[in-house]
């Protein structure tokens, strides 16, 4: 797998577009943090807003620059018929495939520590002034929050990849991993049924993978943060399981 | 132009991926809210019996109304009026937050006590009311969605406000005055009334609102008993008067059965007189727009229809192609756009003719009253639908051609048109940010959808959550089109400048 | 409308790069010209700026005395072939000819006519471009420069893709829209192939032109017998020897 570490590291920095959209990423899931942090509230006196939580919403926004990272990882190749190239020059294609997963997680790790950490860190200048404790890495539901925020990114990035693999064409790729994304939260909010909608939530990847960052009213969730989290990644693992076999099985 | 366009037309059903995308677009918008209606049931029960709910009171203007209110009246045949000084205004609110665990005394905002001309005691007949609420001062309203303010301030023994209601012909008139003696004009109401109508004093309080975030996303908002209570003498008539309950429901609170009844507590001049209820617009019930909630699905795959052509003509070096046959390239684009603008419009337009008629129906079926939307209202939401679905489309071939990576344009269209609406009714951002986020991105357009006003006089949750959009209708729409058209100017001079 | 193609003094930059430096050439029309010259002397940029797909910094170039973009129905007096792999997979070869055709004001039947006269007659135009082989792109490339009639082709590496037979037609297709009056500019690499159409030779070389004359005279002038022996002595790529 080295080599094709390598083939793929290289692609991949030659080509300006990852470093904007890892920026595109960092500066979008701050800012939003930061700007739900600037108006949060003490309602009656009661500071008792997930403060974390909402530092942290950007996230949402963020996840976008990462699936278009990982869509563009590979579609782009599909679009180009460089996939041919790639394809000829390393022929062991899961090996490919798990390089590409391989630097994609560790590119995402990387934005996305940068961008939870801005926003926390933003949060924290915001927060004491506005009758909140900030945010400290001390807290274990805080970490917790944080380092979930980290791997559900890295997740969202892996479901895109393994998507886009399977579906080739960018805009339908893009297309279906924000519509599993964006269009499940407000799925569950059709359904009338409490039950179903508690059942819809678990297997929402975003509802289920960001009950990790939720630090106050732990008893509602429907899944606990960790638990939530493995969400997501069951969702990782069978895109990537898919988009593996869909690569070997079919012509380049 | 014309032969563009049907160039255009040709390339675009000449893809079969391409033509079953924006057929898919309508199927999803179709499917949610078929889902949502079949799957919504209403019931109503006395005690542990079922009965079918209670139609609610329809108002003059053909809209159900809530007319709920304690009225002390008696007939006036003519011309005449009644002036009443009122010397205080009380009440209680039953588990307000942050606890909910206390009844405290207090007046919700718009608790209403005051004098009333209204035809009989039916529930929904006409009316007009001069009154003074719990924290918006004295006001005069009428037939349930008119309301004009008079001078704010509340009551008090030492500061006690006068009320006057005249009725001359089809004209009611109310005034106010601080000593009886000076009196100030609040405004006034032509009514279709009969010869004889009822008048008097009466006595209201809507239901305290809390809104709380739900586990799974959205919010709920509950309505918790409330009551008023409201002293007045100096009244001008004479006679018997008569204290009747104006639309009670069955049931009765604890409050209401050990504390304090609703009605009527005479003694010598001085009434005094308790109630509870609203006198304004339903807002309750499913709305005309609920068999619409797959809209934002739809707009998704619109995205993913609208970028696909683009993208493939530069992918595939067709937009080479295409610049030699039209070497006016801004028209190539603005024909495109139309093209795509045209077929999703009718989809989204036939997505919306099934659906919203349908889900009306099965949720009709399902026991629900809904809120009534005139005919027009209808069209409008109908073919809005249409319209949103072809704006989203230019902004997402826009996009395309700007960024010429499908990708990106499609994340982009998703994250500026769906991703904002999400946000506003899903997420835990705060009211104020929703409202924002639906006034300044492309997904103000949805408001086309709403076929209900919003009244300041009227609590209520106002949130798109609920149906209710920061920006009116057209409004809404007109954001959503300026994005869409800057998005093709920029795209259009880009293929200029740019070369192919 | 006159039948020529005048380059005029074309200069365009890409960066760092001078892909164009005065560029200046006129296509008659009743002959092949052929536009020859090594990789990157500019010769695709050139006829991407003919055909407006390109500005340049500098100098014009005019189809008909015209420039490109303010042709009506271009493709009536201009065809052109540049990149025939540059299909949608999913649409017929028919189709993608359709809509060209709307595009200049024409209908089915003229479609169906360049389809024969490019040898995609029958069902093969009706089949999705995806699986075509990279011979029939070319051949659907030639029917969508002959769809308008024009009496000015600009044809790219038209013989690319195409087996032997092909190239015998597309030859004898070239010399007989020649001889209808049409300029036709014809770039290739396939020196020998353009030998027998040629009539006059355009050679290129780092953005300009390095000769412009009759292949008559070029074979004339000394004792080579191809054209392509010919052309390498005039960019001096090889000795006299």
């Amino acid at each position: 797998m080295r080599r094709e570490l390598h083939a793929e590291w290289t692609k991949l920095r030659t080509e300006p577009g990852a470093g904007r959209l890892l920026l595109g990423l960092v500066t979008l899931t701050a800012v939003t943090g930061v700007a739900l942090t600037a108006g949060v509230t003490c309602p009656w006196d009661r500071c008792t807003q997930d403060t974390v939580k909402l530092g942290l919403t950007g996230v949402q926004l963020g996840q976008a620059f990462a699936v278009m990272l990982a869509v563009r990882m590979i579609s782009g190749e599909y679009g180009t018929g460089l996939i041919r190239l790639t394809l000829a020059a390393m022929p062991r294609r899961t090996t490919v495939l798990a390089a590409k997963a391989t630097l994609l997680t560790g590119l995402t790790l990387a934005g996305g520590a940068v961008a939870v950490a801005a926003s926390l860190l933003g949060a924290g200048l915001l927060l004491p002034a506005r009758g909140y404790p900030p945010p400290s890495p001390a807290d274990g539901p805080t970490l917790r929050a944080a380092l979930g925020s980290v791997l559900y990114l890295a997740l969202i990035a892996l479901i895109s990849l393994g998507l886009a693999t399977v579906l080739r064409e960018p805009a339908a790729a893009a297309g279906t991993v924000l519509g599993l994304l964006y269009l499940f939260p407000l799925a569950v909010l059709l359904l009338p049924d409490p039950d179903w909608q508690r059942l819809l939530w678990r297997l929402s990847p975003m509802n289920a993978g960001l009950a990790v960052q939720a630090t106050t009213g732990l008893d509602d969730l429907p899944l606990d943060p960790w638990t939530g989290l493995a969400v997501p990644a069951a969702w990782a693992a069978a895109a990537l399981l898919a988009g593996g076999l869909a690569l070997r099985r079919r012509d380049a | 132009m014309a032969e563009l366009l049907r160039a255009e037309w040709t390339k675009f059903r000449t893809v079969r991926g391409w033509v079953l995308t924006v057929v898919a677009a309508a199927l999803v918008t179709v499917v949610p809210g078929l889902l949502f209606a079949a799957g919504s049931h209403s019931s109503c029960s006395v005690g542990p019996i079922e009965v079918p709910c209670p139609t609610p009171p329809v108002g003059p203007d053909g809209g159900a109304v809530e007319d709920r209110f304690s009225f002390v009246h008696q007939a006036l045949t003519g011309d005449g009026g009644l002036t009443v000084r009122l010397t205080s205004m009380t009440g209680i609110i039953t588990y307000p937050p942050p606890d909910h665990d206390k009844i405290v005394p207090g007046l919700v905002p718009w608790a209403k006590a005051g004098i009333m001309v209204k035809d009989g005691t039916r529930p929904g007949a006409s009316y007009a009311a001069v009154l003074l609420t719990g924290g918006h001062g004295v006001r005069m309203q009428y037939d349930f969605t008119h309301d004009t303010a008079g001078r704010p301030g509340g009551v008090s023994r030492r500061s006690p406000r006068w009320l006057r209601l005249t009725r001359s012909g089809d004209r009611l008139t109310g005034y106010e005055s601080a000593d009886g003696r000076r009196w100030t004009e609040v405004g006034t109401a032509r009514l279709d009334l009969p010869d004889t109508v009822q008048i008097g004093m009466f006595a209201n309080s809507p239901g305290d609102l809390t809104v709380k975030q739900s586990e799974t996303g959205g919010s709920i908002g509950q309505k918790r008993f409330t009551q008023t209570t409201a002293v007045f003498d100096q009244v001008s008539r004479q006679g018997t008067w008569s204290g009747t309950e104006v639309g009670d429901g069955p049931g009765e609170t604890d409050w209401e059965r050990y504390h304090r009844a609703n009605g009527l507590v005479r003694s010598g001049g001085t009434f005094t007189v308790t109630g509870t209820g609203d006198i304004a617009p339903s807002r309750d019930g499913p709305v005309f727009e609920d068999g619409l909630r797959g809209v934002p699905f739809g707009l998704v795959v619109v995205v993913v229809a609208a970028v696909l052509p683009i993208a493939a003509e530069y992918r595939r070096g067709l937009i080479r192609t295409t610049v030699l046959a039209v070497p006016r390239r801004g028209r190539a684009l603005a024909a495109k756009a139309a093209v795509i603008g045209a077929v999703t419009f009718a989809a989204g337009l036939a997505a919306a003719a099934v659906t919203a008629p349908l889900g009306m129906s099965l949720l009709r079926a399902n026991g629900f009253v809904l809120l009534p939307a005139p005919l027009l209202t209808q069209v409008r939401v109908i073919a809005g639908v249409g319209a949103v679905f072809a704006l989203v489309a230019v902004f997402a071939l826009a996009l395309g051609a700007l960024f010429r990576r499908a990708a990106g344009a499609v994340v982009a269209a998703v994250a500026l048109v769906v991703l904002p609406y999400m946000l506003a009714v899903f997420s835990p951002v705060p009211d104020e940010v929703s409202r924002w986020l639906l006034r300044l991105t492309p997904a103000a357009g949805l408001a086309i959808q709403q076929s209900v006003q919003e009244y300041p006089q009227v609590l209520s949750h106002y949130t798109p959550g609920a149906g209710y959009y920061p920006l009116p209708p057209w409004a809404g729409l007109a954001v959503t089109a300026g994005y869409a058209g800057l998005a093709l100017a920029l795209a259009i001079r880009a293929v200029r400048r740019r070369d192919a | 409308m006159r039948a020529t193609i005048e380059v005029i003094g074309l200069r365009k930059r890409f960066g760092p790069t001078l892909a164009l430096d005065g560029m200046s050439f006129t296509v008659e029309p009743g002959r092949v010209t052929a536009f020859v010259g090594p990789n990157g002397a500019g010769k695709s940029t050139t006829m991407r700026v003919v055909l407006g797909l390109d500005a340049a910094d500098e100098g014009r170039a005019l189809v008909g005395g015209r420039p490109y973009r303010t042709l009506r129905h271009p493709l009536r007096h201009v065809g052109a072939l540049l990149d025939a792999a540059a299909l949608q997979p999913g649409r017929t070869g028919r189709d993608h000819l359709l809509w060209l055709a709307h595009s200049q004001g024409l209908g089915a039947a003229r479609v169906d006519q360049v389809l024969d006269l490019a040898g995609l007659g029958g069902g093969v135009a009706r089949r999705r471009a995806g699986g075509y082989s990279l011979g029939m792109r070319q051949r659907l490339g030639l029917a969508a420069a002959l769809l308008g009639d024009p009496a000015v082709l600009m044809l790219d590496e038209p013989f690319n893709g195409l087996d032997p037979e092909g190239i015998g037609w597309l030859r004898e297709l070239l010399a007989g829209l020649a001889a209808e009056g049409r300029a036709v500019l014809v770039s290739s690499h396939l020196l020998s192939e353009l030998q027998h159409v040629a009539g006059h030779l355009v050679v290129a070389e780092r953005g300009r032109v390095v000769a412009d004359t009759s292949v008559a005279a070029l074979l004339a002038a000394g004792d080579r017998v191809t054209l392509e022996e010919a052309y390498l002595r005039l960019t001096g790529r090889r000795g006299d020897g």
